[in-house]
């Protein structure tokens, strides 16, 4: 039985829910309703129509696509690789910055300094300062008797070097949001331990790691589903190639899209990408939980 | 006097880091002061050093049209999204409001790639609700950053904030009160870091801006965008371009200053 | 919190105010960032001062311009007058039927299109009779070379010892790759080239293709690319990447790849001919008064592998106001103003520009640009010419890194071509 003050808290709660729901439906609620819709036609731009219906088609030729099946094996190493390495330089630097007092304000503005300058200059400039014979990069190298590094024209070198622009442009993203949640933990805990005599790895195991771990989940998640979406910095740096050891799945639906001008096979892609982040989210939410 | 070692560890880290990101950024600041020409030399020659790349910026290129549609457009967004985003994020910690589906159903609106999205929403803003450039960019970045935003500060509203409120509510605050006079003050630093990366992420967003741009409502990523073209990146003007396009950092320092730099947190407010 | 959210509030509210909305009596255009375009811009308040319309160019990256333009024209109405349209989209627009037909105002007009190099009008004007476009700026590709170390008169003598030919410009295929073999030492390299998936590397082989002699397609649009030219083509390519190029031409876009020409690295770049202008510009290079232009050589002397491509203008069905749009259409493709457009630097499209003296005073490399012209060969343009586009720059990129053979690469290419072709209705 609900009580009263549940009834009330409810309403509280969907009143304070309403506004944010309501833009979300009117803004994005007809396009996703629209790209859900579209993806069980044979759509094209070319004919936008919807009289030939093909039920679940475009699901089935995306799932037997082999550049498809590449793309998202690509995607999935890349995602964990970028997550992996801007979580833990992330966290490190989170904690050092948290733990300092002077000269906070200016490694703050340093950091943010890279998150404001957006994806496609970030790759023209470092395809400008990794060009293998005439940018800065091999040249200092050279100095010290390396290289010439061919950062991009070498599939592996190719990947590895998108991962690393990744990294200088989004750690950021993660300190950021790290820092807030160590800023906002309580000292009693802390003091406690060290009345007790804890050492500090200790505090960090026993009190900081279990109180940070929702916001840690968040920023994982929130960081994942990013980089799932990844698609300017390849578009600048490498389209996909050479070959196509960087060619990532919001890359390839963005060529289905634009290029092939194929909705509804582009649409499908879209919602079978859906249905897997969605089910890892409701999977981290829970985890995230039974703190 | 004398440094203790941990506190030379924990600069060593940092400042290896800061430098890890200025390195480059001084290589641009480099650029931006000489032509093409020299900034491709190798070796590397100062050259001669001119401002004129940070003059063209403006007369040959639209940046202060760009820069202002960019800041306004983000602004607009943050002043949207936050106090909705913080709404919602707290209902859902305090009052489990629509429970777990809710919450995951509304970052969900967010998994499919833009690309697939931006069409319908360009026809519908064209067409049903016939909205300019710039109040279109900004609506559509709103329903891109909400989510996100909830779900940055889903986690900020639980665990202590509760006893605090629980207290006032005790003495008589409405469940409004306690949330605007108990909650939101106790949570800043989370809200606060969730404002600055909305306003970062629109401040970036590229696909939505270009679909639905005009001409006067080019943002400063579309516009610098431009600077590559089919004869070559035009790679002074946008190293210039580049370095002034990280100005709100400083704008927006007095805000950030009191909360996050400084690290207000729930042991310091007790 | 309220204090903080009132200035953003107010700064909203501006926002909202200053939304735009078209205007009936301006003519809105969305162009390509590239030098043409500047040119058009720089010639824009003449024609405002004239007609008293009021002209908005919007312009946008390349790469962007396409995702940009594509739900405009799925729209009933869009927000531009005029478009500007690249060869390899023409099929798509046309089969979707997203561009007017100009017939009727050039006949209302009077406006003459008999000087337009015909095989502008073939790539970007007129499609089975009906003109659809007007050719705006060509991009035929060329080979790019270095004068002076041609006529240096060491070269000349080692060259001559070394394959017993005389160092001149490149006539033939073989005598060009002997060159590039021959300039290759230490840092200088023979060659750069533009190996970045998709169209750098599609438009760029394209010219290796048709210089081995090959072809796409035959007459009932069945793929050549599998005949021992193309995947000699192929092999060419790699090589030049590999052995004669420098480090890391296979991601090169045209900016890297021409930043080391400009920078003397290379003997010679095979690119678009308005990079010849840009080999002349101070600013952005090195071998300035340096640098030749020709055409691709090919099979044999008189023959060129020159890759044909251009823009055209046209009038979108979406277009808000087609009449004001014909008439500035009319007006920037004059003479007289495309005669100004050139004069500044400008890529011509009509005969009568190319042979203006004034044009050739200032610019004497225009008549090697009008034979390259003349001579050049086109992609096949059909409604799914950028997803070729696509594969091919995939599966040459594949062979390039050595994913794949030459032979297995265009083997898969000309597989996708042939059910393309075949999706279009073209096949015979």
């Amino acid at each position: 039985m609900q009580t009263r003050i549940e009834a009330a808290d409810q309403r509280f709660g969907w009143m304070l829910s309403a506004p944010g729901l309501m833009l979300l439906g009117a803004v994005i609620g007809f396009p996703i309703a629209w790209a859900l819709f579209t993806s069980l036609f044979d759509y094209t731009l070319i004919m936008p129509s919807y009289d030939n219906f093909v039920g679940l088609d475009n699901y089935v030729t995306a799932l037997g696509d082999k550049e498809f099946g590449h793309a998202a094996w690509v995607t999935l190493t890349f995602v964990a690789a970028i997550v992996v390495v801007e979580f833990s330089i992330g966290f490190l630097v989170a904690l050092m910055l948290n733990s300092t007092e002077r000269g906070r304000g200016i490694y703050y503005i340093i950091l943010l300094c890279p998150l404001l300058m957006n994806p496609v200059v970030v790759g023209l400039i470092w395809r400008m300062l990794l060009h293998p014979t005439l940018g800065i990069v091999n040249y200092l190298l050279g100095l010290v008797g390396l290289g010439p590094v061919n950062w991009l024209g070498d599939p592996t070198n190719a990947f590895i070097t998108v991962v690393l622009v990744d990294v200088w442009h989004q750690v950021s993203f993660m300190i950021v949001l790290l820092l807030a949640g160590l800023s906002a933990l309580p000292r009693e805990p802390y003091e406690a331990a060290r009345v007790e005599g804890a050492s500090t790895l200790q505090s960090f195991w026993h009190i900081t790691l279990p109180l940070m771990r929702p916001v840690i989940v968040v920023t994982l998640l929130i960081r994942v589903i990013f980089a799932i979406k990844t698609y300017d910095i390849i578009y600048i740096m490498t389209r996909g190639g050479p070959g196509d050891a960087t060619d990532l799945i919001s890359y390839f639906i963005y060529r289905r899209a634009f290029v092939g001008l194929n909705l509804g096979e582009a649409c499908a892609l879209a919602g079978l990408l859906l249905a897997v982040i969605v089910a890892m989210t409701a999977y981290l939410h829970r985890v995230m939980r039974k703190v | 006097m004398r440094i203790k070692p941990a506190t030379l560890l924990r600069h060593g880290i940092l400042i290896a880091f800061s430098a890890a990101i200025l390195l480059p950024l001084l290589w641009v600041l480099r650029v931006s002061l000489t032509d093409k020409l020299t900034a491709y030399k190798i070796p590397p020659e100062i050259g001669h050093l001119s401002f004129d790349n940070f003059i063209e910026v403006f007369t040959r290129f639209d940046f202060s049209l760009w820069f202002a549609n960019s800041f306004g457009i983000a602004l607009a967004t943050t002043a949207i999204s936050l106090p909705a985003a913080t709404m919602m994020a707290y209902a859902a910690a305090r009052y489990r409001t629509g429970g777990a589906p809710l919450l995951v159903t509304v970052l969900a609106s967010q998994m499919l790639p833009p690309i697939v999205l931006v069409l319908p929403l360009f026809l519908l803003v064209t067409t049903m609700v016939p909205i300019g450039g710039r109040a279109a960019i900004t609506l559509a970045h709103v329903a891109v950053n909400l989510p996100f935003m909830a779900w940055m500060m889903v986690s900020f509203f639980e665990g202590e904030t509760k006893q605090l409120e629980e207290a006032a509510r005790a003495e008589g605050a409405t469940r409004w009160q306690a949330f605007r006079l108990i909650t939101v003050p106790v949570a800043m630093p989370g809200i606060l870091a969730a404002g600055l990366l909305g306003f970062i992420l629109s401040w970036n967003e590229f696909l939505y801006a270009l679909i639905l741009s005009t001409s006067k409502s080019q943002t400063l990523s579309v516009g610098l965008a431009s600077m590559e073209t089919q004869a070559g990146v035009n790679i002074a003007p946008l190293a210039a371009a580049t370095l002034l396009g990280l100005a709100p950092v400083l704008i927006l320092l007095p805000f950030l200053q009191k909360y996050l730099i400084k690290g207000l947190s729930l042991g310091a407010l007790k | 919190m309220i204090k903080l959210l009132k200035p953003l509030c107010a700064a909203l509210v501006s926002t909202t105010a200053l939304a735009s909305f078209a205007h009936a009596e301006t003519l809105t255009i969305l162009m390509e960032a590239v030098p043409d375009t500047e040119y058009v811009q720089a010639l824009v308040p003449e024609f405002e001062k004239e007609t008293g319309i009021d002209l908005e160019i919007e312009v946008v990256n390349y790469a962007e311009m396409h995702t940009k333009l594509v739900p405009q024209l799925v729209a009933r109405e869009g927000s531009y007058s005029l478009i500007v349209v690249d060869f390899y989209w023409v099929g798509e627009f046309f089969k979707a039927g997203w561009m007017m037909p100009l017939d009727d105002y050039i006949a209302k007009d009077g406006f003459d299109v008999s000087p337009y190099v015909p095989a502008m009008m073939d790539l970007v004007g007129a499609i089975d009779g009906t003109t659809y476009m007007l050719p705006f700026y060509n991009y035929a590709m060329g080979m790019l070379y270095r004068t002076d170390l041609l006529e240096d008169e060491a070269n000349k003598s080692a060259f001559k010892e070394a394959t017993g030919m005389d160092l001149k410009v490149p006539e033939t295929w073989d005598e060009y790759l002997k060159q590039v073999a021959f300039f290759t030492k230490g840092d200088m390299k023979g060659v750069v080239n533009q190996g970045l998936r998709p169209d750098p590397i599609a438009m760029e082989w394209s010219n290796y293709l048709f210089a081995n002699g090959g072809e796409y397609m035959d007459d009932t649009w069945t793929s050549t690319l599998t005949s021992d030219a193309a995947v000699k083509a192929l092999d060419d390519y790699k090589t030049n990447i590999d052995k004669y190029g420098p480090v890391g031409a296979a991601s090169f876009s045209f900016d890297e790849a021409f930043n080391v020409f400009a920078q003397g690295g290379a003997y010679s770049y095979i690119t678009y001919n308005f990079f010849r202008a840009a080999a002349d510009d101070p600013s952005s290079s090195q071998v300035v008064g340096k640098t030749g232009i020709a055409p691709v050589p090919g099979v044999e002397p008189g023959k060129t592998g020159s890759l044909n491509g251009a823009w055209g203008w046209a009038i979108p069905k979406s277009s808000p106001n087609p009449d004001l749009a014909w008439q500035f259409l009319k007006w920037v493709e004059s003479k007289d103003v495309a005669v100004k457009r050139a004069l500044q630097g400008g890529s011509p499209t009509r005969t009568d520009v190319f042979d203006d003296p004034a044009v050739l005073e200032k610019y004497p490399h225009m008549a090697d640009l009008k034979a390259l012209l003349l001579g050049s060969h086109n992609f096949p343009t059909f409604t799914y010419t950028p997803q070729f586009v696509e594969v091919l720059g995939r599966e040459l990129s594949l062979a390039v890194t050595g994913d794949k053979s030459s032979a297995d690469a265009l083997a898969a290419a000309a597989e996708e071509f042939n059910e393309l072709a075949e999706k279009d209705g073209l096949k015979k």
